[in-house]
């Protein structure tokens, strides 16, 4: 072997471990691997094309299909039950929100606000060096390297909900100890009370509010500013108000 | 009711009113009516209050104490007045009459004898302190002379209260005081103070009352303070005067020299008898604690004077150190033969100096409160005060304390003691007779002739003549209170006080001549001889007796009785002069003459009555009362008898009083009083009324003798080189030292800690100050760069947490190489 | 065999590179010779799917100016945490019965996604809140807190 490295090596060497045509390709295709490669591929490359889109609905859009492929590898990986909440709450409930809130803000000219292209150069090489320090860290570990041929886990639905409630159905891990499991009763509890909460805050910060002065964004929106007549009548009590009081000493002063 | 439980109740209300007074007085005298007006009103209550608890006092004491041995043959005092009825139930002198008061009361007869105590009560009210045998205590000690000096001084007080509230009316409105000049040349205006005048003299009559009533020693030092202190206050009332407050710093500075002395005798009765308590006392056991008369004249020498004890075994403590030496083992062996000493060391005279200088220390005290030679120097300036404060504290009462205590004081003292006494008074009354007879003041006259008559009781009591010295300091009372009261409402009338400017008064002051030739006849003891006289008639005439009998018992002090008896024809010269130059003859100075006028019936009163007491004091009353016989009912135990003395002088011997009563002695004396007091009567005519011989003559020929007089002894003089100018050079010195030394050294180290602290500014200026404002700067100008960081933008955060978070997993993964790829 | 001849090379080039800044970089190499149509599928391969998703989302952030932008990369960060967590958890990934999280991994991811939805709610009404006020929803205006 030499020293040197040569890019047209790589490609050849990749080409040459692709199952020989003649082989019997059939038998020896792992369909999970094959799924899997499908979902990773569409969740990466819908999570970039959402760094990539300038479009915030179709940022919007390629977010959903991302979520959606991952829901696919959570299947994959056996957490059907996870899979299914992913769907629901990210891509049902989440991606609806965001999209309204889309929708709530898609001005015309706010629709693609367009960041410079040294912040892209920045953000491409800090995104460039993260990944690749994530990618250190995961392949550094050998035990993490070895291809997945365990066995195939059963439905996790029943087990999760009794953990959720308190109780632990699920086998342990191989090697865990057998007592000191807990269930999740307590984390459900506050979840569900943080979510009750943030349901709360969330419709108090986003309520419409009364204001004296007109919203900006209305301001904005409506071409003429205020017409002076408005104003005016607006300001016409006060007008009349002051108008009679001045009238009025102005006739006692007459008077003397 | 019990005399004894009835008595300390009458007296101790009569000493506390004017007490009560005082306070009101001082908290509320400005209110009282208009410009204080009701201060006078509430003191005179006071004191009158006083005078009928007194006489009530004095009447429950003599109905049950009679005074029933009144053969006053001649003007004798009868002795050993025997009251049979009353001593006979009997308690021997060691009995102690169980009564509902603390303490006990202790009453003792005294039979018909001189051997025997006296009755007296005495008892506590209020313990200060009491340890050990050792108690100082608030207490009383009652007898018949406590009784009569109760009377005397309420009575006088209150006869003077009356008279002051209208001499003193100037003070009700602001005052002009021409005596007062100030720079401006204008005359000093000050508001009146009528209220602080009564008030000085409510506590003064509470502070007398307090030395008269006292059980102890400690307790007449206490009151004998606050009458200085009473004194200080009234001498130097017009205290914007110079001469005034000056007399009032002397009297007070001189006063302190005898109270100096007084402190050493009482250190010596309570170092060496570890008691200040006149009688015996019943401690806390119920057994009985000898008082100091019964320590000094027990019973077991029939009253006889010894050295006690206590005083023994204080000389002998080097013997007793042997003796406790020897019996080293056995504490018991030791008392028991210092006891069986005792009597031996006794013998040779151990104790006799202790007591001779107790007894001279507390008569030190009495020296200068009575204004005796040589401490009598004061009490002419002392007329500073007001007139009515000259009539009752420096005539009739607090110079009389002097008197009174060595009265009190008399079966301590040694015959020595007393010697020392007789002649003290003897020279004082010799000496301030001189001056008198050329003063020109009429305050002056009267203030030397008080410190002559002050003489004549102290060597009345030195001679043996206890009731004589007392009797005088009675009459005395009377008659001087009732010649300063005159003299007051001449200068009330006149504005002056100078007799050179007065005279024929007695057309216009018709009450005030009268009363005041009353006076002077009573001082002069003016009398029909062996038939009647006035009170100084009587007084006088059993001083010059006891004297004349002294002389002749022992003619080595024949000085004595020739000192008596010149003084008493200076006396007459003296007081006639003041009248006839006052009263008599034409007037000298018309301005003053014409505006003279007889004084208000509230002044002239107070004269009336002091005048008739002048007259009648020594009477023998139909039913035997007389005060010389009140007053023998008090004769300390044992004094009555010859005594024998010889420590500092030849021996000699006191001779007992009543011997003094015996025709040979008596009717010597009373012909040399009247001879002596005509003869100065009649001289002092002779110079003034027929101007026979002309005073400015006389003066011319005698001039350097007149100089000397006028300038009364140089007294002052030589005090100012002797005491006064050293202790001036010595302070100036010590002012020096301490501004050129002491200051200089202060200041130097001040300069130096200036320095130091300089130093140590700039160090915390520069250094400190710049090293904390160095790290302040940094820390603000950091805080400045990385505000910069601060830029609001979100995005650059989030760029800053992946940058750090890739900084630090190469970190990380750099220096943990070795675990990121296991 | 290739798989070997491809390592050797990519090893020679990482030494040619230089010095070894990151060493745990090398190991990669074996995964390029995955067959995905042969060979089962690994814990590592969830982790490059979650590491590319983490870091496309913290992109996202740090890239995008409409806040909802942001919110999206937000998401995106989360869900690549939680492919980790499932990954862990599963049996079947871990292979050779490695322990695994087991149930508890999904519920964490359970947890982490009911609160992302949390967050998304009161981070939409922030943003509504903001566009409200400032009439735009471009955070790079959102500096009034800056130093």
């Amino acid at each position: 072997m030499t020293g040197t490295i040569r890019m047209d090596s790589i490609f050849t060497s990749v080409l040459l471990h692709l199952p020989a045509p003649t082989a019997p390709v059939v038998a020896a295709v792992d369909w999970h691997s094959v799924l899997f490669l499908l979902f990773a591929g569409l969740a990466c490359g819908f999570a970039i094309a959402v760094v990539a889109a300038e479009n915030v609905v179709r940022m919007a859009l390629y977010l959903v299909f991302s979520l959606a492929a991952t829901a696919g590898l959570f299947f994959l990986a056996g957490a059907d039950f996870l899979g299914a909440m992913q769907l629901m709450i990210y891509v049902g409930g989440t991606l609806v929100l965001l999209v309204f809130g889309v929708m709530l803000t898609a001005q015309a000219p706010l629709v693609s606000i367009k960041p410079s292209a040294s912040d892209r150069a920045l953000a491409g090489i800090a995104g460039a060096a993260l990944l690749a320090v994530l990618l250190a860290a995961a392949v550094s570990v050998d035990a993490w390297r070895k291809p997945g041929v365990g066995e195939i886990p059963s439905p996790t639905a029943t087990p999760l909900g009794m953990a959720l409630v308190g109780v632990r159905v699920d086998d342990p891990p191989a090697g865990a100890p057998l007592t000191g499991r807990s269930g999740y009763m307590l984390p459900f509890e506050i979840v569900s009370v943080h979510l009750l909460v943030v349901l709360v805050g969330a419709a108090y910060l986003a309520r419409a509010k009364r204001r004296k002065t007109p919203r900006a964004i209305d301001v904005l929106a409506s071409s003429d500013p205020p017409s002076q007549g408005a104003v005016l009548a607006a300001a016409v009590p006060a007008v009349r108000t002051t108008s009679g009081a001045g009238g009025k000493s102005a006739l006692l002063g007459g008077g003397h | 009711m019990e005399l004894p439980s009835v008595l300390p109740t009458l007296l101790g209300l009569a000493w506390l009113v004017p007490l009560a007074s005082f306070v009101a007085i001082l908290f509320a005298g400005p209110r009282m009516g208009h410009h204080g007006r009701g201060a006078a009103r509430v003191a005179t209550a006071a004191i009158v209050t006083s005078l009928v608890l007194s006489l009530a006092a004095m009447v429950g004491w003599l109905s049950q104490h009679p005074v029933r041995n009144a053969v006053h043959g001649g003007h004798a005092a009868a002795h050993g007045s025997a009251d049979g009825g009353h001593g006979s139930d009997a308690h021997s002198s060691s009995d102690h009459v169980a009564s509902g008061h603390d303490g006990g009361s202790h009453a003792a007869d005294h039979d018909a004898g001189h051997a025997a105590s006296p009755v007296a009560y005495s008892g506590d009210w209020y313990t200060l302190y009491e340890g050990g045998r050792l108690k100082l205590s608030i207490g009383w000690y009652i007898d018949a002379l406590t009784v009569l000096m109760f009377v005397m001084i309420t009575f006088i007080a209150t006869c003077i209260h009356i008279y002051a509230s209208d001499y003193m009316h100037d003070e009700l409105h602001d005052v002009e005081d021409h005596e007062v000049h100030l720079a401006g040349g204008g005359h000093f205006h000050r508001p009146g103070r009528y209220p602080r005048f009564f008030q000085a003299l409510s506590l003064f009559c509470f502070s007398m009352l307090g030395i008269v009533i006292a059980g102890n020693l400690a307790m007449v030092f206490i009151f004998w303070e606050l009458v200085g202190i009473c004194s200080w206050f009234l001498i130097g009332f017009y205290y914007e005067r110079k001469s005034a407050s000056n007399a009032a710093n002397k009297a007070f500075i001189v006063n302190r020299i005898g109270d100096f002395g007084m402190l050493i005798g009482l250190m010596a009765l309570w170092g060496a008898l570890g008691t200040l308590n006149f009688a015996d006392t019943t401690d806390r056991a119920g057994d009985s604690q000898p008082g100091l008369f019964s320590l000094v004249r027990p019973t077991v020498t029939e009253h006889a004077q010894w050295v006690p004890d206590g005083m023994v075994k204080f000389a002998a403590a080097d013997r007793i150190a042997v003796i406790v030496r020897k019996h080293a083992g056995d504490p018991r062996a030791a008392v028991d033969e210092v006891e069986e000493q005792l009597d031996t060391w006794r013998g040779e005279g151990l104790g006799r100096w202790l007591l001779l200088v107790a007894g001279l220390g507390i008569f030190c005290g009495c020296v200068g409160k009575s204004a005796q030679f040589p401490l009598f120097v004061w009490l002419p300036d002392a007329m500073e005060g007001p007139t009515p404060v000259s009539a009752l504290v420096h005539s009739a009462t607090m110079v009389a304390a002097g008197v009174y205590l060595v009265g009190r004081f008399y079966p301590v003292l040694t015959p020595d003691a007393l010697l020392v006494i007789a002649y003290v008074g003897a020279i004082t009354l010799f000496i301030s007779a001189t001056i008198a007879l050329v003063a020109n003041d009429i305050k002056r006259v009267l203030a030397y002739s008080t410190v002559s008559q002050l003489g004549y009781m102290m060597l009345a009591l030195g001679v043996g003549g206890w009731l004589a010295g007392l009797f005088h300091l009675v009459t005395h009372a009377f008659f001087k209170s009732l010649l300063f009261l005159c003299s007051g409402s001449v200068i009330h009338a006149c504005h002056t006080n100078d007799m050179r400017k007065m005279g024929g008064l007695r057309r216009v002051m018709p009450w005030t001549a009268g009363t005041m030739l009353v006076g002077c006849l009573a001082i002069i003891g003016a009398g029909v001889p062996f038939v009647i006289g006035t009170s100084g008639y009587y007084s006088k005439d059993s001083i010059l007796a006891q004297a004349l009998l002294f002389s002749r018992t022992n003619p080595a002090h024949w000085i004595l009785f020739y000192a008596v008896a010149g003084g008493a024809m200076l006396t007459a010269f003296y007081m006639f002069r003041l009248w006839f130059m006052t009263f008599a003859g034409e007037p000298r100075d018309h301005h003053v003459h014409e505006h003279a006028h007889e004084s208000p019936p509230a002044m002239v009163y107070p004269l009336v009555a002091l005048a008739v007491l002048a007259v009648i004091a020594g009477w023998t009353l139909p039913g035997g009362f007389s005060i010389a016989n009140m007053i023998e009912q008090a004769r300390p135990a044992g004094t009555g008898a010859e005594e024998a003395g010889g420590l500092l002088f030849n021996s000699f011997t006191i001779p007992a009083e009543h011997e003094s009563h015996e025709g040979s002695v008596h009717v010597v004396a009373t012909w040399t009083a009247f001879l002596t007091a005509a003869a100065g009567v009649f001289l002092a005519a002779l110079m003034y009324v027929w101007k026979v011989i002309s005073p400015s003559m006389v003066a011319a020929v005698f001039s350097p003798l007149t100089a000397f007089l006028v300038n009364r002894w140089y007294f002052d003089e030589l005090y100012a080189f002797l005491f006064v100018k050293p202790i001036l050079a010595v302070s100036r010195l010590a002012s020096d030292t301490d501004k050129g030394v002491i200051d200089k050294i202060i200041d130097g180290i001040a300069w130096g800690a200036r320095q130091v602290a300089g130093i140590d500014s700039w160090i915390d200026r520069n250094l400190i100050d710049g090293l904390v404002n160095a790290t302040a700067a940094t820390t603000w100008s950091a805080g400045l760069e990385l505000r910069k960081l601060q830029t609001g933008h979100l995005r650059q955060y989030i760029m800053f947490i992946v940058l750090g978070t890739v900084a630090l997993f190469v970190l990380a993964s750099m220096l943990f190489r070795s675990t990121l790829a296991g | 065999m290739g798989e070997s001849i491809l390592s050797g090379t990519v090893f020679a080039a990482g030494i040619s590179v230089g010095p070894a800044i990151l060493p745990g970089i090398f190991p990669l190499a074996p995964l390029l010779a995955f067959n995905p149509f042969t060979e089962p599928v690994g814990v590592i391969h969830y982790m490059i799917v979650g590491a590319v998703m983490f870091t496309a989302g913290v992109v996202c952030m740090a890239l995008k100016r409409n806040a909802l932008g942001v919110l999206m990369g937000i998401e995106l960060v989360l869900n690549g945490a939680n492919i980790n967590f499932i990954a862990f958890s599963s049996p079947y990934l871990r292979g050779d019965g490695a322990p695994t999280l087991g149930l508890d991994g999904q519920l964490i991811a359970l947890f982490v996604i009911l609160l992302a939805a949390a967050e998304a709610a009161v981070a939409l009404a922030i943003t509504l809140n903001f566009y409200n006020n400032h009439a735009t929803v471009d955070i790079d205006r959102a500096d009034d807190l800056k130093g």
